[in-house]
């Protein structure tokens, strides 16, 4: 049976408790919650515990920032470093263990497929700087008792981790269990040969899932073969949750509530 | 919108049953996949074959009803002008000494409007019965796709070459020309008619098929040069159809019995796109009848194949004289399920069924279809068991299948006794159809 979780902006009400009840009834199993810079989500401590007492699940958070572990600028890798590993150690005290929070090597920082298409810095250095962070935040991680996941974004959002064999490439380097991938169904559909195919690649290496469809719609919106990927996954044995992060076609509550019956209504290949 | 099917109470439980094994059979299924195929093994067979192609996508149809329908798509974008279907699609992707004989061998040219590599002989006819079987998983996926429109023409097709350009014997029943044509290569059924060609001299070609299995399981080096000079003589004369080309020509029982079966299915995917079913049906009725008064010797309650160039039946007991119960309608099925509970087959035993005869002396149980069982053959006999109503029997036979993969792994053969698995690992359509004899519970 799929575990389907969504991100904490998609779902309609004030408070976490409200927007668990609606997420129950449409039927999602948990929230992701959302991490902003400048420590915010430390600072909703005591928002998050109260929800936590209260039953709600979240199991990841998603960062929300502009710069990230592979900033070109060293004041902004320190800053993304320890931002990152405030938000490790609130999923760890909210999540509980196993939890995961999730990062890209950068966003919207330099992309090779527009003007100047070549980067300041070389792909070594690139590369050296994203193991020395991911090693850093991953022994963070370890401590915590939870886990860090690498996000490969599409060529027009980063320019050094696109597909999961890099993310599986640089977490093998560091090697730390507690490094893992994410798989992004929306950037896997512009970047990897056949998405199946990379999920099996980098199986043992998976951490997370965030699903969206080939639009960045909700799922069900574009044309991602669903039943493909959902058996794909429960094949591996992976057993984290799909987690939705997507924009919404049509009336927004409506369009949300609708995700969890479509993705267990196409996920035919998963076991029962 | 796209309405994927759902999943049924009795399948349910079938799933759950087999849980481990279902994930596993989905694993090989998305391990082999090649974007728009999937190869029968990794390394043994690293590009599209005809007949594999149509048993993986019934139970691809499982896995992605998209895929499947991709899977027969991309086998038939390489259909010849001709409507042959051809038995390899080479992987332009993949070494082109991979594989022997490979593209360079057959020398396909733009024998395929894609001018696509592909060898130039054909295998059994399992295709109709496999797109309305993937149909069938998901009618509206199929309907927004165009499944049925675009297959149905290259079906028939497919079809007719087989029923006039391979009607060799003049009866009106397809001919196979090549031992790799029945699907069954090594068949002892083959040794007779085989013993008359002159084999091509083993140094003048480099085998593959040895890197990665043992030599005692494979075909011998005489076999394997008669097996190339059948397949040189075809491609030099231009892939011509004709009694004097074809030094080898044999009305196979399970051959026949696919087209049969196939034409059925035509039948009922001409009614879903609005066309008249009733030449299908007529075209199943005739064969069937020919296949019974040609092939069907009622003394040994067995389907034997004919030798065109003897006139004369060939007398092996192989798995392919049971095949026909696939057929619907057959009137000796009942007879054909004593001859496989019988000591030659033993059917309540013996898993999978086994390639040939267990009672002669040169049985062998671990060597290429000379005595080991395959997945597909039983698979076959099982959706024939259903078909004429041996509900109980068919049972019986699925969940022995089901417990010898459970042991053995998704091997490419067993032997049927013992269960031990020779041939490939990972073999795909193992573990596709076992995938749907779970799924079909």
């Amino acid at each position: 049976m799929i575990k389907i979780s969504c991100q904490e902006q998609l779902l309609p009400g004030a408070t976490l408790q409200d927007k668990w009840d609606f997420a129950q009834q449409a039927g999602y199993d948990a929230i992701e919650v959302r991490g902003r810079g400048d420590f915010a989500l430390r600072d909703r401590l005591p928002e998050l515990r109260r929800a936590a007492r209260d039953g709600v699940p979240m199991p990841s958070v998603c960062v929300e920032m502009l710069h990230f572990l592979g900033a070109f600028d060293a004041d902004l890798r320190r800053d993304a470093i320890a931002q990152m590993k405030s938000q490790l150690s609130v999923i760890a005290e909210i999540g509980g263990p196993g939890a995961v929070a999730c990062t890209p090597a950068s966003y919207g920082m330099f992309s090779r497929r527009l003007p100047p298409f070549e980067p300041p810095r070389s792909e070594q250095d690139d590369r050296a700087v994203l193991v020395e962070g991911l090693t850093e935040l991953g022994e963070h991680a370890a401590r915590e008792g939870v886990v860090l996941a690498l996000e490969p974004l599409n060529r027009y959002e980063d320019h050094m981790v696109n597909r999961l064999e890099q993310a599986v490439e640089l977490i093998t380097a560091v090697g730390l269990p507690s490094v893992k991938a994410l798989a992004d169904t929306y950037h896997m559909n512009i970047e990897e040969d056949e998405p199946t195919s990379a999920i099996v690649m980098a199986a043992t290496h998976l951490g997370h899932v965030q699903v969206s469809d080939s639009n960045r719609f909700q799922p069900g919106a574009g044309h991602l073969d669903w039943a493909a990927l959902l058996g794909t996954l429960d094949a591996i044995g992976y057993d984290g949750h799909l987690a939705v992060e997507c924009r919404l076609r049509g009336e927004p509550a409506r369009a949300v509530a609708a995700i969890p019956g479509f993705l267990r209504r196409h996920a035919v290949g998963v076991a029962v | 919108m796209t309405i994927a099917p759902t999943i049924e109470a009795d399948t349910a439980h079938a799933v759950s049953e087999h849980r481990s094994l279902d994930r596993a059979a989905r694993r090989v299924l998305v391990t082999n996949w090649r974007v728009r195929a999937t190869v029968p093994a990794t390394k043994l067979y690293p590009h599209q074959w005809s007949w594999d192609s149509a048993f993986i996508a019934i139970g691809l149809r499982h896995l992605s009803p998209t895929r499947a329908q991709q899977e027969l798509e991309s086998l038939f974008g390489a259909q010849w002008r001709d409507g042959r279907v051809p038995h390899i699609v080479f992987d332009p992707d993949v070494a082109r000494d991979a594989y022997f004989p490979g593209p360079g061998f057959w020398r396909s040219g733009s024998s395929n409007a894609a001018a696509v590599p592909t060898s130039g002989i054909v295998q059994p006819p399992a295709h109709a019965l496999a797109t309305w079987a993937t149909y069938r998983a998901d009618p509206a996926v199929a309907h927004v796709r165009g499944f049925l429109p675009r297959m149905y023409p290259r079906l028939v097709q497919w079809h007719h070459y087989l029923l006039t350009r391979r009607d060799l014997g003049g009866a009106g029943l397809a001919s196979i020309v090549h031992p790799w044509e029945s699907g069954m290569d090594n068949s002892p059924a083959w040794d007779a008619p085989l013993s008359r060609i002159d084999p091509v001299s083993p140094v003048s070609f480099t085998r593959r098929d040895l890197a990665h299995a043992p030599a005692a399981e494979r075909p011998t080096d005489l076999d394997y040069g008669r097996y190339i000079r059948l397949a040189s003589d075809y491609r030099d004369a231009g892939y011509a159809d004709k009694p004097s080309v074809h030094a080898f020509a044999i009305e196979d029982p399970l051959y026949n019995a696919l087209l049969i079966a196939g034409e059925h299915a035509l039948a009922n995917i001409a009614a879903a796109i609005g066309r008249d079913p009733a030449p299908h049906r007529a075209t199943a009725d005739r064969l069937t009848a020919t296949l019974v008064s040609r092939l069907y010797d009622p003394a040994a309650e067995m389907f034997f194949p004919r030798d065109v160039h003897t006139g004369e039946l060939v007398r092996s007991w192989s798995i392919t004289g049971l095949m026909p119960m696939i057929v619907p309608e057959l009137p000796v099925a009942r007879e054909l399920v004593d001859t496989a509970l019988g000591s030659r087959f033993r059917l309540r035993e013996a898993c999978p069924l086994p390639s040939y005869d267990l009672t002669a002396p040169d049985h062998a149980p671990g060597q290429y279809w000379r005595g080991p069982g395959w997945v597909n053959t039983s698979w076959l006999f099982w959706h024939g068991l259903r078909l004429h109503g041996e509900t109980a029997l068919a049972d019986d036979l699925r969940e022995r299948l089901l417990h010898r993969v459970l042991n053995t792994g998704f091997r490419e053969y067993l032997d049927p006794l013992t269960g031990a698995g020779h041939g490939s690992d990972g073999f795909s359509w193992t573990a596709a159809l076992a995938l749907d004899l779970i799924r079909t519970a």
